[in-house]
Formats: C-alpha cells, sequence, structure tokens
C-alpha cells in the first residue's frame, strides 16, 4: 500500500492512464525486475505488456494510429515505469522521443512511412549523437554524410546507443558540412533503417547499471541512404530539431530519477517501521525521521518540477529552462534519496537479495544520460540570460 | 450475450492495519486517509469473464452496474476501460448502511430496469465484507439459476458451462441461460486496461439511478431497514503468545511438545 503517485496529475484522463500504469508496474514489474536486471536479459514480457497497454504510441499524433497523449500523462508514466524499473522508462525513451521528431519535424512522407509502425510497434527506435571523441559537446561530431546524386553516403562511428541492436530506425545526427560556422549549421539528421547495408550495428557495453535494455556502438562504412531519409527533408537543421526531441529526453530522465527515488523511498520507510535497533523501530530515532523528511521533500519537489516541465512543453513553448530545471534535480536527488535508503537499510541494502543495490547502480545514469549536471546548468543559465536581457 | 456485470468499490483491502479504524459506536468503518477506494478484486476477473465470453461468442453487449457513493463510477469506468460498453451507477442517500439483502434488492431492481439479460456475473464476493451472499440473493429474486465461485464458464448453446472450485477439487455443472454466475480469482488474470480504451471509457456516459429510479419503496432500503441488523462492529484484538518447549534432548521436547498439544485437545 502507498500512496495514489498519479493524484499530481491534473488532467482525469491522464490520472487514469498512470494509476492503471501504475498497477501493472506493481503487479508485473516490481515482483522480476531484479531477476531481468541482474541476468542483463531484454524484458521482451515486459515490453509486451508496455505494447499490449499501447504505451509506444503514447506521443504518436491520433491522425498516424498513436494516442496524441500529452506529456503530463507521458512524464507520469515514465515515473511509474521507473518506480519499477528504471530501464523500462529508458527503452520507451528513444521511441518516444524520435517518433516527436518525426511527428514534429518530418516530412509527410516520412509520417506517414514511420508512425503507424512506431504504434504497436512493428518498429522501435534508437537516437545516435555521441561519438568516441563527441559525447556534451555534440557539435564535435565527426561522422559525415556526403551528398551523391540522390542519395547520401554515411561514415563514422557513434557510442551508447540505447535500442543499438533492436530498433528498427535510427535517427542518427551527422555533419553535412564539417566546415559550417556555426557548426550547427552544418549538422543533418537522418532516419536510418536498420538494414542499410554498411550500418553495422557494434558491441554491446557491460555496464554499472542501466541493464536490460542495449547500449551500444553502431558504425557506418559507406552507408547509402537516400535524400528522403533527411528529417524534413532539409539539410542543416538536424542540431535543432534533435534539441528539441531533447527536451522532451530531459523529461523522461527527470521522470525517471523521480521514479527511482521513490521506490527507494517506498523500501527505505517501510523497512525502518520494521527494523528495530536500541529497543525500538527505528523509525523512532530522530536521525532516520530526519532523513526520511529530506528525502520525501526531496522527491515532492522533483516530481513537481518534472511535471511542471511536461506541462510547459504541452503548452507548445519552449520549454528547455523548464525541463534542464527538473533533469538536474531530479536526477541530483535521486542519487542522494538512494544512498540515503542504502543508509536506513544498512548492510542488507548491500546484499543483491534487496533491490536497493540495482537502485544504487542505475542512479548514476541519470545525471549523465539526455545531457548531464553541468550541461544542464550551462542550458539554464543560457535560457536565464535571455530571460534578463539589458 | 448480453452480460450484466456487478461491480463494487471497497476500501483497498491493502490497507495497513495500522490505518484500519473503525467507529464502534457508529458502526461504520472510518477511510483510511489518503488511502483511495479500488474495485474489488475479484470483480474484474467478472468482467473480465464476460468479455472473453463474448468475444468468443462473437460479440454481445456487458452491461456494469455498481451500487456506492459517487466514487464508485471509477470502479464503473475500470470495468468500461477493460471494454464494457455500458455503466449504470445505482446512489442514494437511502443506499447509506444497507446490508447485502437489500443490496440484493436493488441489484434485481436495476436489472430489472436495464431489461434483457442472458448472464449476470459478479465476482465471487467483496473483499470487505466477504460474504458472498448477493448473488444468491438476486438469483432468488429474479427466479434465475446460481452458479457459485466458478473458475471456468463456457457457454454451451442455451446454457453456461462452469467449472466450480471446492475445498477438495472442482466440480462442473451446467445452468440454463439466464443464469447467474459468481467469479472466482481462478479464473485469471483480468486484462489491464489498453490507454486507448481509457480514453474511450472516459467518453462513455454512466447513468446514475437513484432508490425512486429502479423502484425503491422507502420500506425496501436505508439502514433502519437491514434485515440483517448490525449489532457491534469493533477491529478484533489479535494476541499471541510464543512458549519455547524445554527438554535435554530433541527427543525429550518432542515428547513435551506432544503432551501440550494433547493437553490443548490439538491432537
Amino acid at each position: 500500500m502507498a500512496r495514489d503517485f498519479a493524484a499530481d496529475i491534473a488532467d482525469p484522463i491522464a490520472r487514469e492512464i498512470v494509476s492503471n500504469v501504475g498497477t501493472w508496474v506493481d503487479k508485473e514489474v516490481k515482483p522480476q525486475a531484479s531477476e531481468f536486471e541482474h541476468a542483463d536479459t531484454y524484458p521482451d514480457p515486459l515490453v509486451k505488456g508496455m505494447s499490449d497497454m499501447g504505451l509506444f504510441g503514447i506521443k504518436i499524433p491520433e491522425k498516424y494510429g498513436g494516442l496524441d497523449l500529452s506529456f503530463e500523462c507521458y512524464a507520469g508514466v515514465c515515473i511509474e515505469l521507473a518506480r519499477g524499473w528504471m530501464s523500462l522508462a529508458g527503452i520507451i525513451n528513444t521511441h518516444v522521443l524520435v517518433g516527436y521528431a518525426i511527428s514534429e519535424y518530418g516530412t509527410e512522407a516520412q509520417k506517414q512511412a514511420y508512425l503507424p509502425r512506431l504504434v504497436e510497434p512493428e518498429i522501435r527506435c534508437a537516437l545516435s549523437i555521441t561519438e568516441p571523441d563527441a559525447g556534451s559537446d555534440a557539435q564535435a561530431i565527426k561522422t559525415t554524410a556526403r551528398r551523391d546524386g540522390d542519395d547520401y553516403v554515411i561514415n563514422g562511428q557513434k557510442m551508447w546507443v540505447t535500442n543499438g541492436h533492436k530498433a528498427g530506425v535510427y535517427l542518427v545526427m551527422t555533419k553535412t558540412d564539417p566546415a559550417a560556422e556555426p557548426r550547427h549549421k552544418g549538422i543533418t539528421a537522418f532516419l536510418v533503417d536498420h538494414d542499410v547495408p554498411g550500418f553495422i550495428k557494434g558491441k554491446k557495453f557491460e555496464k554499472l547499471g542501466y541493464k536490460g535494455v542495449e547500449t551500444t556502438e553502431l558504425a557506418f562504412d559507406d552507408a547509402r541512404v537516400p535524400a528522403t531519409a533527411v528529417l524534413g527533408g532539409k539539410e542543416g537543421s538536424g542540431f535543432q530539431h534533435i534539441m528539441s526531441a531533447l527536451e522532451v529526453g530531459r523529461i523522461n530522465v527527470s521522470a525517471r530519477g523521480v521514479g527511482l527515488a521513490q521506490s527507494a523511498f517506498d523500501d527505505a520507510i517501510r523497512y525502518a517501521q520494521k527494523r528495530q535497533a536500541f529497543g525500538k523501530p527505528i523509525i523512532e530515532h530522530q536521525a532516520q525521521q530526519i532523513r526520511l523528511a529530506e528525502m520525501a521533500t526531496k522527491i515532492r519537489a522533483a516530481r513537481l518540477l518534472t511535471l511542471d516541465a511536461a506541462r510547459k512543453k504541452d503548452s507548445g513553448i519552449r520549454s528547455d529552462l523548464d525541463a534542464g530545471i527538473a533533469k538536474l534535480f531530479s536526477t541530483e536527488i535521486c542519487q542522494e534519496v538512494v544512498l540515503d535508503a542504502l543508509r536506513i537499510h544498512g548492510g542488507v541494502a548491500y546484499s543483491k537479495e534487496l533491490p536497493l543495490e540495482r537502485y544504487y547502480r542505475d542512479a548514476p545514469l541519470m545525471i549523465i544520460a539526455e545531457g548531464t549536471s553541468d550541461i544542464q546548468k550551462i542550458v539554464i543559465a543560457r535560457s536565464l540570460v535571455k530571460d534578463y536581457p539589458i | 450475450m448480453n452480460i450484466i456485470v456487478c461491480v463494487k468499490q471497497i476500501p483497498d483491502p491493502e490497507t495497513p492495519s495500522s490505518s484500519f479504524k473503525v467507529d464502534e459506536a457508529a458502526k461504520k468503518v472510518i477511510p483510511a486517509q489518503g488511502i483511495a477506494p479500488v474495485v474489488n478484486p475479484f470483480d474484474p476477473q467478472a468482467t473480465e469473464a464476460a468479455l472473453r465470453l463474448n468475444e468468443a461468442d462473437g460479440g454481445g453487449k456487458v452491461t456494469v452496474i455498481s451500487l456506492g457513493a459517487e466514487s464508485a463510477r471509477d470502479a464503473i469506468k475500470h470495468a468500461l476501460a477493460m471494454g464494457a460498453d455500458e455503466g449504470v451507477l445505482l446512489n442514494d442517500p437511502s443506499f447509506d448502511g444497507i446490508d447485502n439483502f437489500q443490496t440484493a434488492v436493488a441489484l434485481a431492481k436495476a436489472i430489472q430496469k436495464v431489461g434483457e439479460f442472458d448472464l449476470i456475473l459478479m465476482g465471487r464476493s467483496a473483499a470487505d465484507w466477504d460474504m458472498g451472499v448477493v448473488p444468491s440473493g438476486v438469483g432468488q429474486l429474479l427466479g434465475v439459476p446460481v452458479v457459485s465461485v466458478a473458475k471456468a464458464i463456457e457457454k454451451n448453446g442455451g446454457s453456461v458451462k462452469v467449472e466450480r472450485v471446492l475445498d477438495d477439487g472442482f466440480q462442473t455443472v451446467e445452468a440454463p441461460l439466464p443464469a447467474i454466475v459468481s467469479v472466482s480469482n481462478e479464473f485469471g488474470e483480468p486484462r489491464y486496461p489498453q490507454l486507448r480504451q481509457i480514453m474511450l471509457a472516459a467518453k462513455k456516459t454512466v447513468q446514475i439511478w437513484s432508490a425512486a429510479d429502479i423502484g425503491l419503496g422507502a420500506e425496501e432500503t436505508g439502514a433502519a431497514n437491514r434485515w440483517l441488523p448490525l449489532e457491534a462492529l469493533y477491529v478484533p484484538k489479535v494476541e499471541s503468545n510464543v512458549e519455547i518447549i524445554e527438554g535435554d534432548s530433541p527427543e525429550e521436547k518432542a515428547r513435551n511438545l506432544a503432551q501440550k498439544l494433547r493437553a490443548a485437545k490439538l491432537i
């Protein structure tokens, strides 16, 4: 028994959806998440459950068979998925993010070709930005796409691609004009199908956490794609399109931080009422009360910041400031809350028999993925300067 | 088939005992703060049974009825989100504090108002009072056969074949339609509502019928007219004692344990 996690969702239909996803998480995900995670196995039955509920079409426009639900609803769903297992919210992240990029910036032909297939989903999506020498400095990518008649020829290497082996379509950031200044004007995004000759799926990384879902290298060796594969059909807009889509990704990762922190807190407050020390339950010791109060306060703030960022995105205005603030705060407090949950549990938290060690290994991903905390601060500061012109 | 499913909203059975309170003077359960009521856990299985039967039959209609507070609309909406077609909420101040028999009367009247039906499905019992008598009551009032605690239901022409759960096995019986079947948890997991169905359910109208709408007279409803007067309501005190059986050897400990159990007439 726990609090009603959907209560903060304003829209009643979204609240009902989030509540139902939460029920599914409690019944189907929580009992088996650690087993999948320890085996580092792709959770096919859980992904099928997500698909059966229709989660993969959550942000696809109705015109193309999707549900076109709000970002508020999406954020609530991601919080609940991460409350069960953070990796599930990761599996849906790149899918929704790429679907959003196609919906917002794709040509009509691209929308018709891909969006209906993302609903079921017949295919899943991956986003490919990072390279061995380009992480936070995304404009430093070296992967090139050279025009050749009606085609482009892509060459380069990519890293840290979620869904890297299982995706059907990849949104790949390339340079079509390496000499362009400013650099982002030379960046173009392509929709690359999984079976393009010369497109090589590389090794799967062994990771600290974020297991179950594969994170891989990709390589392009004279991979030839038609000019119609340029997202939106226009060279030089790729950086803008992908940065906009990353706002959606930051809402997702922020939600993951909230969900994971909530799960750690739920375990900790139950354990604190059962565990006896010095003749009474440890929750009656003031040190643990203070710790739990601080944890709950942080989670509450993170939850509201995340939903606020989602609502800003729903309103159609740029939300990089709000998504950045939410992502920065939620993921940093997630680390703190998980560590506090370990302190409350003591030695038993170090055992693989409890999920605490999984939370502890999963938490650091969020301060890195979709822009590190330092990058968030830069995004936030730059946005703030725009709000305070002199 | 035209199937009617009766569902009930109850306090969450997972509510921790520390949050569970009873007003002994008013003989009422005080809802736990911050814990929303839920659909009786056996009822989604009744809805699932209705949906599966109609899917196997190539079509039909599922109408959901609930008697309860305004919030019981959520229990109906859940069934609609699973795929039921229509919902009716029986809501009237005079329903406050009525017993199972009065509930059966109200449900029977509502079912008669709905009109023709082939099958009525209910959960095996409600997890709040856990008496399981409403299906029999409705069956008696409507004059239709009742089959309880079903783990499997199959339409067989003009009848239903039902596999029942017994204490020591299973029993297969057949009842002519129309009939009432109460569905047990052994039936299998109910489906999770799809997001699209939740959105569609939100757009469906739940009709609200008062006691007068279903033709209930003042003498048939209200806590004052309970068939089953409630004498007292309280949280039972649970006490447990631990006694270590002494002895110099395992054999002696076992002998002492056996003597204790025999003295307590447990063996």
